[in-house]
């Protein structure tokens, strides 16, 4: 473990930003404690294994401090993608009920942390919202912790489907946000969220936003994240998982964004025939970097998991995929899948892919694999041969690189934005228009 | 089509010298075709077949040592890829490559366009297009879920040939190059292929035919039949010619060429 504690830690000024968070003087102690715990330990450093692909002298240079609220500009969410149904809009990590949409469904109930933290006690919410900070990969679930003032919790009754997707959308105007996102369903529920990150206004922000998301016996969650930040700000998001029996969890990564982004997906399968289906593609160009790393558990027999990346960097964009598959003991009859690809253009473009596999049980069936290269030669060489531009070409086999992911986003508003926006990226964006269904 | 005549000079290849890879696959190849005609290619393995046909399509990593191509006049050599496409060369590939989520259809729209373009004629919309391609896919006996797979995508080794051979009758080339079309076909495909094949025949328009059997030649009649050996052309003949080489073999067309 690295101490690293330093005299300029920007850690050391967000005490004084914790007087005005909500919550009594529990909250207070509790969120003291949780910042005196990472102050200890210091942010992550490259020495942290779960860190050494991102770059966090970025972070260290970053102002942490939550900003003043301040007004959004009209205009300020036409990126989003139009999906119908409710819609929680949260800006530096702040309920916006102006903004929202909140006529929920029969079976959900929406409350905004800020009210959780006035009424209800530290213990009460559950020992995992601090993190632990002494581990580097929680150590940003512990600063979000520190300093998380808001944030949607849902909660679906057994049984509940509502019929529209849920939308989150996170909003940020410049300084520090630490919004805090708790989803639980009931044994049974079914549910379509979808996450939105986006930036107003173009100044420096930084956003530590930690979930946590549980699924009850036989429930499905599907749960998309849209990285749409802005190129000046840092978005670190951690999202718990526990998945319990015959339940499925699906989360789609479309990262199109920010300046430096990193999705962090822990995800434990605790009960027999427990699944979890992950997708995503990241898409780094200019000098943005967009990371990934997933850890999942498999506690129970007969669970499984399957994960397909894509990742395209181009100019002096970076990314990584980072993932791990746990069998525990007793995991039996575990079937897992690590699919990781990544394409290169120009040469100073780069992707770590690191799929890594622990099993300690008998009887299992996991499989990985990890490609990072350029296009490939031979399917250049035939577009050419049939009177294709280059550009046209190398766009077209850019686009089917990703294309298998895109096409399983949902619900189609959200593919039909994520689809545009990669197209909108590459060359002869109106011909390849037409290869798009 | 054109303003191509019957023995209009399609294709002059004058002592080509390849390398590939550092190693000389063709050594002083000369070959000439004229509109009108079909030539068949025949040659043992290694013989430098597939190079040629990969050369004459621009294939970038083909190192080119000595000689000229001339296509229609122009210094082949001299242009790119694509741009020899949209002049009306068409390269059957021996191994059609999958590319998966690039939808085969649109592929081929593109391609019809990019030829289009470079004959001054307009683009073919959708509507116009799909009309198209349904008749030739029916011509190579082709069923409609063909138009929405990606390119070559879990086709059979059969399916990859009888596409190639579509997206030869859609583009309706100037010269057609066809790299051991026949292989891998079972006897049913290798006739709807070498139908599409035989549809193509034009005073126009030049085929070549690159193969190792001659059993594509009973049903694609050619009208001049080449030994290819050691890099280079080492006899020229008529049909009768390829059935010598499926009795004979071809070591006597090498004993001949070292005595001559």
């Amino acid at each position: 473990m690295s101490a690293n504690p330093q005299a300029t830690s920007p850690l050391a000024p967000l005490a004084a930003a914790q007087a005005g968070l909500p919550g009594g003087a529990a909250w207070g102690a509790w969120r003291a404690d949780a910042l005196e715990r990472l102050m200890a330990v210091g942010l992550p450093t490259p020495r942290d294994d779960a860190w050494k692909y991102t770059n966090l002298r970025l972070l260290a240079r970053r102002d942490l401090l939550p900003a003043a609220p301040r007004p959004l500009a009209t205009g300020a969410l036409d990126d989003l993608p139009a999906i119908a149904g409710p819609r929680l809009v949260f800006v530096d990590g702040r309920f916006h009920a102006a903004l929202s949409a909140a006529e929920l469904p029969d079976g959900c109930t929406f409350r905004s942390f800020a009210a959780r933290f006035a009424a209800e006690a530290p213990a009460a919410l559950g020992a995992s919202l601090a993190g632990d900070a002494r581990l580097a990969d929680e150590r940003l679930r512990t600063l979000n912790a520190s300093l998380a003032a808001d944030g949607p919790s849902l909660e679906l009754a057994p049984g509940a489907r509502p019929a529209e997707p849920i939308h989150l959308v996170h909003v940020a105007t410049g300084g520090g946000a630490y919004p805090r996102t708790r989803v639980e369903l009931g044994a049974g529920a079914t549910l379509e969220l979808v996450e939105s990150h986006l930036s107003a206004g173009g100044a420096e922000a930084f956003v530590a936003a930690a979930g946590d998301f549980r699924l009850g016996r036989d429930a499905t969650l599907t749960h998309s994240s849209l990285q749409l930040a802005g190129a000046r700000t840092i978005l670190l998001d951690d999202a718990a998982v526990t998945v319990a029996a015959g339940a499925r969890y699906e989360h789609r990564l479309v990262a199109l964004g920010g300046q430096l982004t990193r999705l962090d997906l822990r995800i434990a399968l605790e009960g027999p025939g427990a699944r979890a289906v992950l997708a995503g593609v990241f898409f780094p160009d200019g000098t943005r970097e967009q990371h990934l790393r997933t850890l999942i558990e498999h506690h129970a027999r007969e669970t499984s998991s399957d994960q397909r990346y894509r990742g395209v960097a181009s100019g002096r964009g970076r990314g990584s995929y980072d993932g791990k598959v746990v069998v525990h003991p007793g995991a039996f009859k575990t079937d897992s899948r690590q699919s990781s690809r990544n394409l290169l253009i120009g040469r100073e473009a780069a992707i770590e892919s690191r799929p890594q596999l622990e099993i300690n049980a008998d009887d299992v069936k996991c499989s990985h694999g990890a490609t990072t290269g350029t296009l490939d030669e031979q399917m250049m060489f035939y577009l050419l041969a049939r009177g294709l531009d280059r550009d046209t070409a190398r766009a077209l086999l850019t686009y089917a690189f990703v294309g298998d992911v895109l096409r399983r986003l949902s619900p189609e508003p959200l593919r039909r934005a994520a689809e545009a926006r990669v197209l909108g990226r590459l060359p002869a964006a109106e011909l390849l228009r037409e290869f798009v269904p | 089509m054109s303003d191509i005549n019957k023995g209009d000079s399609i294709l002059e290849i004058r002592g080509l010298a390849v390398e590939v890879q550092g190693k000389r696959i063709l050594e002083g190849l000369d070959l000439t075709v004229r509109a009108g005609e079909v030539h068949a290619i025949m040659g043992p393995n290694g013989a430098g077949k597939s190079t040629l046909s990969q050369v004459l399509a621009g294939r970038p990593d083909y190192d080119v040592k000595a000689g000229t191509v001339r296509y229609l006049g122009e210094d082949l050599l001299a242009l790119a890829a694509e741009e020899r496409a949209r002049r009306g060369l068409f390269l059957g590939f021996q191994y059609p490559v999958e590319i998966p989520g690039v939808n085969n259809v649109y592929l081929l729209k593109a391609a019809l366009n990019a030829r289009r373009r470079q004959l001054g004629q307009p683009e073919v919309d959708a509507f116009e297009f799909l009309g198209l391609v349904r008749d030739k896919m029916r011509l190579m006996q082709m069923d409609e879920s063909f138009l929405s797979r990606g390119v070559n995508e879990g086709f059979s080794g059969g399916e990859k040939k009888r596409n190639e051979i579509l997206q030869m009758t859609v583009l309706e080339p100037i010269l057609a190059i066809l790299d051991e079309t026949d292989s891998g076909l079972d006897i049913d495909a290798l006739k709807v292929v070498a139908h599409g094949v035989n549809s193509l025949k034009r005073d126009d328009r030049a085929i070549v035919l690159v193969t190792h059997y001659q059993r594509l030649l009973d049903h694609i009649v050619p009208d001049h039949v080449h030994v290819l050996a050691g890099g280079r052309i080492l006899k020229s003949g008529d049909a009768s010619l390829a059935l010598e080489l499926e009795r004979r073999g071809y070591d006597w067309v090498r004993a001949e060429a070292a005595a001559a």
